[in-house]
């Protein structure tokens, strides 16, 4: 656990003193830690790599980290939840609600005068719960029980239906649909500290929560008829894991596009190396998942700097085939 | 303490399961419910652990079960169902100890060394401790039974209900299974409703290990209760006919040994 945290540390400065502008180790330290202990900058320090490693480079990386463990959490807590290994934090419709949002905003120019620069991940949060809020109370319309196969047909249903909705504005605005396609294939370009401060708040604030729920999500596992039977009441653990997830991937997707295969993948790794116990796949989903994300975002800025390859594109390409490597090399408790 | 049922009915979609059934257990006895496939046995056992929806009353420590917390309910009654597979693999350990979980504490839900100590004891009475650290997919059908019988044991109730408790296991651990319920139904467990005489309700289709188990015979066809008294004056060739509509007596005669 300590050689993970140490890792992952590792790989947040590889990921923010790599690119195009050079720095030495022990500068890119004084930077940080002037910003850390609230001194002011040492005068060897180029002021000029000061700007593009503490307000470019670092927030960047660590929202990054924090959009990838944030999406892995919620997958692990979603696989559980319906106990289908398929099961991601998109499941709901949480991206395609979100992607209409964004199209409402690029696309139809809808805006509120104030927060015009909020506008887009505000519409993406919004559409993206809304969507899940809609396909769990048509589920739990049409099935009393809410059952797990009714909560996935319905997503996937309704998920289809949004994207639907979305295919036929991209036709009506096809001289700005380039711009749509860019957000739903995700980037982190141009993040900054606001962005890392609010996916920190939410996201610990949701991971405490999902912790109080880890014991509730094993036993979950074994089918809800037993998890009842163990004293869970299964229905309102349900609906609050789901609900917690929502906002976990609605606060990620608004700030990063929707990028996908990490939150799939990194918690079946976790599960391999340290078994499915909840208390320890939560957080290490959240360490292994950031960790992913920031090394994808790392490969998308620099493979081929100057362009930038849309960040969802590396988790699946890079992921792939590490996740086969993974799930068919090592067996489980490696670690 | 009781469990009475009241004119309950249930079913799943149309299929009626349960019909009119009127039943009362009462503290410390030890029931086998006994019947064809489909005779809703199973979900008599479901039912009375408050895991499905009825018709009618299921009255349990005076409240009418479906309103029992589940954490609650989990103190007072244990159900051990036919099978228990996970996609995810989680060791024998782990298995166990889930099912103390209505007695884990603080807002994580920790286990103390009570819950471990309970869930080794468990374990090794169903002869799973060897085995302790072997993951769920590593286990032969009858060992993950005898898994999920220590997992229910660990739970610690005094009302066990068991859904064919030994239906995978080898005429050994059979013997012992039965041996063991004997002797732990003569015990008492302490709940949060106080002190209370261990009661088991169970599905058995071998009824030489219903009647080694068990003092009280209920018979159910086609989710109506047709016999229940003692099982020395219920379980007789003449009812086992009209309950089983086979001669289930010849055949018992005409197997060897």
């Amino acid at each position: 656990m300590a050689l993970s945290l140490a890792v992952c540390l590792f790989i947040l400065l590889v990921a923010i003193r790599a690119g195009s502008v050079y720095i030495s180790l022990p500068d890119l330290f004084k930077i940080i830690g002037s910003h850390i202990t609230g001194r002011p900058l040492p005068a060897e320090v180029d002021p000029m790599s000061d700007s593009i490693f503490w307000t470019i480079r670092t927030p960047r990386a660590i929202t990054a980290f924090l959009v990838g463990g944030c999406l892995s959490v919620s997958g692990a807590v979603m696989q559980a939840v319906l106990q289908n290994p398929l099961a991601s934090s998109y499941t709901l419709g949480v991206s395609s609600g979100a992607s209409l949002g964004a199209a409402f905003v690029l696309l139809c120019g809808l805006t509120v005068s104030g927060i015009s620069g909020f506008m887009l991940p505000l519409a993406g949060f919004v559409f993206g719960l809304l969507t899940v809020a809609a396909a769990m109370l048509l589920a739990s319309r049409i099935d009393r029980n809410v059952s797990n196969q009714t909560i996935v047909l319905i997503g996937m249903i309704l998920s289809l239906f949004v994207t639907g909705i979305l295919n036929f504005m991209m036709t009506f605005y096809s001289d700005r649909s380039k711009q749509l396609w860019l957000w739903m294939t995700g980037s982190f370009s141009a993040r900054n500290w606001t962005h890392s401060a609010i996916l920190t708040v939410v996201g610990a604030v949701c991971f405490v929560l999902l912790m109080m729920l880890s014991g509730r999500l094993d036993i979950l596992t074994f089918g809800e008829l037993q998890a009842s039977s163990m004293g869970v009441e299964v229905k309102k653990t349900k609906i609050i894991a789901i609900l917690i997830c929502s906002l976990l991937t609605g606060v990620s997707v608004a700030f990063a596009g929707v990028i996908g295969f990490i939150d799939l993948a990194a918690p079946h790794i976790v599960r391999r190396i340290f078994g499915p116990s909840h208390k320890i796949v939560i957080p290490m989903s959240f360490i292994y998942g950031g960790a992913f994300m920031a090394l994808c975002d790392l490969a998308a800025r620099t493979l081929l700097s100057p362009r930038e390859i849309p960040v969802g594109a590396v988790t699946a390409l890079v992921g792939a085939p590490f996740f086969a490597y993974v799930f068919f090399t090592k067996g489980r408790r490696i670690a | 303490m009781e469990l009475i049922l009241k004119n309950v009915t249930a079913s799943y979609g149309r299929e009626k399961v349960l019909d009119d059934v009127n039943l009362t257990i009462g503290e410390g006895e030890t029931v086998f419910v006994g019947g064809r496939n489909g005779s809703g046995k199973t979900t008599l056992l479901r039912v009375m652990s408050g895991l499905m929806d009825y018709e009618g009353s299921v009255m349990a420590a005076g409240e009418e079960i479906s309103n029992i917390k589940r954490r609650n309910a989990a103190r007072l009654i244990a159900l051990m169902p036919q099978t228990g597979e996970t996609y995810f693999q989680y060791t024998v350990y782990q298995t166990v100890l889930l099912g103390r979980f209505a007695r884990s504490k603080g807002v994580f839900g920790n286990f103390g060394e009570e819950d471990k100590e309970a869930a080794k004891v468990a374990m090794e009475n169903c002869g799973v401790y060897e085995y302790r650290d072997r993951l769920l997919n590593e286990l032969s059908v009858g060992q993950l039974q005898r898994v999920l019988l220590a997992r229910t044991f660990a739970q610690g109730t005094p009302f066990l209900f068991l859904d064919e408790p030994g239906s995978n296991l080898d005429v050994k651990y059979r013997a012992e299974l039965c041996d063991y319920l004997c002797k732990w139904a003569e015990n008492k467990t302490s709940t949060p409703y106080g002190e209370v005489k261990n009661t088991i309700v169970a599905v058995f289709h071998d009824l030489g290990q219903a009647r080694s188990v068990c003092g009280r015979t209920v018979f159910l066809k086609n989710g109506k209760v047709v016999a229940d008294g003692q099982s020395s004056s219920v379980i007789t060739p003449e009812c086992l006919e009209s309950v089983y509509d086979f001669d289930v007596a010849g055949y018992i005669e005409r197997q060897i040994i």
